[in-house]
C-alpha cells in the first residue's frame, strides 16, 4: 500500500481564487494555508483553540483554522487577512487598526479583524457589547482591548457611511 | 505534535457513515465541527487510524420544533441553535441558551449538539440544559435503532454508554409542561471561553397556587459526569417557594456533591458555589413563570 492511499483531494476557494490539493488527511486548515498556500497572516498561537490568532472566514463564519481539519475545508469559501485589501487599498477594518493603534506587536490583529469582519459583515450595527462577545475568541497579551474595539467602532461607522 | 491518523472520510449518508463504523470499530471516531477531537489528536491524547467526518450528512443538522417535542440534529452547530429562533421563546429556550455559553463565536460557529455532548465532559455547557429537560439521545448502530436518556448517557469524563459503530443521530425534547421555566449559570472566570467551576440548570414548574410540580436540578463539573440532584428535585416537589425551602434546596445541592480540587477551584469553593448557584438558578426560573 502506498501513503498515496491515504491521501485526499480537497478543494475550495481561498481569497477568491480556487484552490486544489492533494494532502494527506492529518493536517489541520491552519497548516495547509500556511505551509501549502504560503498565507503567513495566518497565525500559528497556541494550536489548542484558546488564542483565535488562527482565525479565519470560512463560509461567512468565524473559525479557528488550528482545530480544524483539511478534509473539513472541501467546497468552502475562505477569507485569510490577505483576501481583506482591495485595488482600493487597505480595507476600513485595516486602516481603523493602524489609525487607532490597535496593534502593538501585531501577532493577534489578523484574527482580531477577521472576527471583525465576520461580526459586521452579518451585524453591521453592532454594539460595543456585541463587538466584545465577538472578539471573546480572540486574546491579545500586548494593548488591552480598548484600542481594538475603538478601531472596529469607526470601521464599522464609516463602513455605514457616518464617519 | 502531528495527528496519527491515517484516513479521513466524509461520507454523504448515514448509511455509508454507519458502514465506515462498522468497518473501523473502536479503531475510529466521529468528528462533526471537530473542535475538541483535533486538539486531542494533535495532543497524541486519541489516538485513532480513522476519522468519520459526518458534518455532510444533511439529516444530522436538522432542527424541527414542534408543539409536543422538539428533536436536534446531532451535527447541528451550537450557534444556529444558540440562535434558533423557534427554540428561542419555545418550552425548550433553555437549550438554545446553554449552547450560546460554549466558548468562543468561532468554536460554537463549529461545535455541535453531538460533539459538545459525546465529548462527555462534566463541564458541558448544553448538557445541563438536556438533562432538565429530558431529553433523549437517539442512536444508530449495528444492532439498529436505541433511545437513551441523557441522564443514562454519560459514563465517566470522555466516556459514554456509545458501543463501537454507534452514532449519535439527534436529541429529542419532550413537551415540558405548562408553567414552566428553566434558568443556566455558568460559573466560570473568563466568561464563557473559560471552563466552568460549577455550572448549575434548574427547571421548575408550579401549579397555579404556587406548588412546585416539577423540578429538574442539574450540575456540572462536580462529579465525574454533569449530574441530576435528584435529592433536591424530591425535596421541591410539593411545596410552595418559600426562602426557607430555597435555601434548604440548595444547602442539600451543597451536601450531594463531592467535587474535586484542581487548578480551577477547591472542592470546598465548588460546594459553597454549588450552594450559591442552586439558590439563585431556582429563583431565577420561578420568576420566569408569570
Amino acid at each position: 500500500m502506498s501513503v498515496l492511499d491515504n491521501k485526499i483531494i480537497v478543494s475550495f476557494e481561498v481569497n477568491g481564487r480556487q484552490a486544489e490539493l492533494l494532502t494527506a488527511p492529518n493536517r489541520t486548515v491552519l497548516e495547509v494555508l500556511r505551509e501549502d498556500l504560503g498565507l503567513t497572516g495566518v497565525k500559528h498561537g497556541c494550536d489548542d483553540s484558546n488564542c483565535g490568532v488562527c482565525t479565519i472566514i470560512m463560509d461567512g463564519k468565524a473559525v479557528k483554522s488550528c482545530a480544524m481539519l483539511i478534509g473539513q475545508a472541501q467546497g468552502t469559501k475562505i477569507t485569510t487577512i490577505e483576501g481583506l485589501e482591495t485595488e482600493n487599498g487597505l480595507h476600513p477594518l485595516q486602516k481603523a487598526f493602524i489609525e487607532h493603534f490597535a496593534i502593538q506587536c501585531g501577532y493577534c490583529t489578523p484574527g482580531m479583524i477577521l472576527s471583525a469582519k465576520a461580526l459586521l459583515d452579518e451585524n453591521p450595527n453592532a454594539s460595543e457589547d456585541e463587538i466584545r462577545e465577538a472578539l471573546h475568541g480572540n486574546i491579545c497579551r500586548c494593548t488591552g482591548y480598548k484600542k481594538i474595539v475603538e478601531a472596529i467602532e469607526a470601521a464599522r461607522d464609516e463602513m455605514n457611511g457616518k464617519a | 505534535m502531528v495527528m496519527k491518523f491515517e484516513k479521513y472520510f466524509r461520507p454523504e449518508t448515514l448509511e455509508q457513515a454507519l458502514e465506515l463504523l462498522k468497518e473501523y470499530g473502536s479503531d475510529c471516531k466521529v468528528i462533526a465541527g471537530g473542535t475538541d477531537v483535533v486538539i486531542r489528536l494533535k495532543a497524541h491524547a486519541l489516538r485513532v487510524k480513522a476519522i468519520v467526518d459526518i458534518s455532510a450528512i444533511p439529516e444530522l443538522k436538522q432542527v424541527t420544533v414542534g408543539a409536543d417535542q422538539a428533536v436536534i440534529g446531532a451535527s447541528r452547530d451550537l450557534m444556529s441553535i444558540s440562535r434558533d429562533p423557534a427554540l428561542r421563546g419555545s418550552q425548550w429556550q433553555i437549550v438554545a441558551e446553554c449552547a450560546g455559553h460554549v466558548s468562543s463565536t468561532q468554536i460554537r460557529n463549529c461545535a455541535t449538539m453531538g460533539g459538545n455532548n459525546c465529548n462527555a465532559s462534566p463541564s458541558a455547557d448544553t448538557t445541563p440544559g438536556l438533562l432538565i429537560s429530558d431529553a433523549v439521545v437517539n442512536v444508530v448502530g449495528p444492532k439498529g435503532k436505541r433511545d437513551i436518556p441523557i441522564e443514562a448517557f454519560f459514563v465517566g469524563p470522555g466516556k459514554t454508554v456509545l458501543e463501537p459503530g454507534e452514532l449519535v443521530t439527534s436529541f429529542t425534547l419532550p413537551a415540558q409542561g405548562e408553567r414552566c421555566a428553566a434558568a443556566y449559570h455558568k460559573h466560570a472566570i473568563r466568561g464563557d471561553t473559560d471552563i466552568s467551576i460549577v455550572c448549575v440548570g434548574v427547571r421548575i414548574g408550579l401549579a397555579q397556587d404556587g406548588t412546585v410540580n416539577k423540578a429538574r436540578v442539574a450540575l456540572g463539573a462536580v462529579a465525574p459526569t454533569a449530574i441530576r440532584a435528584h435529592a433536591v428535585e424530591d425535596l421541591l416537589v410539593g411545596k410552595k417557594l418559600t426562602d426557607d425551602v430555597v435555601e434548604q434546596a440548595a444547602r442539600l445541592a451543597e451536601q450531594s456533591v463531592r467535587p474535586i480540587s484542581d487548578q480551577r477551584a477547591s472542592a470546598e469553593y465548588r460546594k459553597e458555589m454549588v450552594y450559591v448557584n442552586v439558590r439563585n438558578m431556582i429563583r431565577e426560573a420561578a420568576a420566569k413563570i408569570g
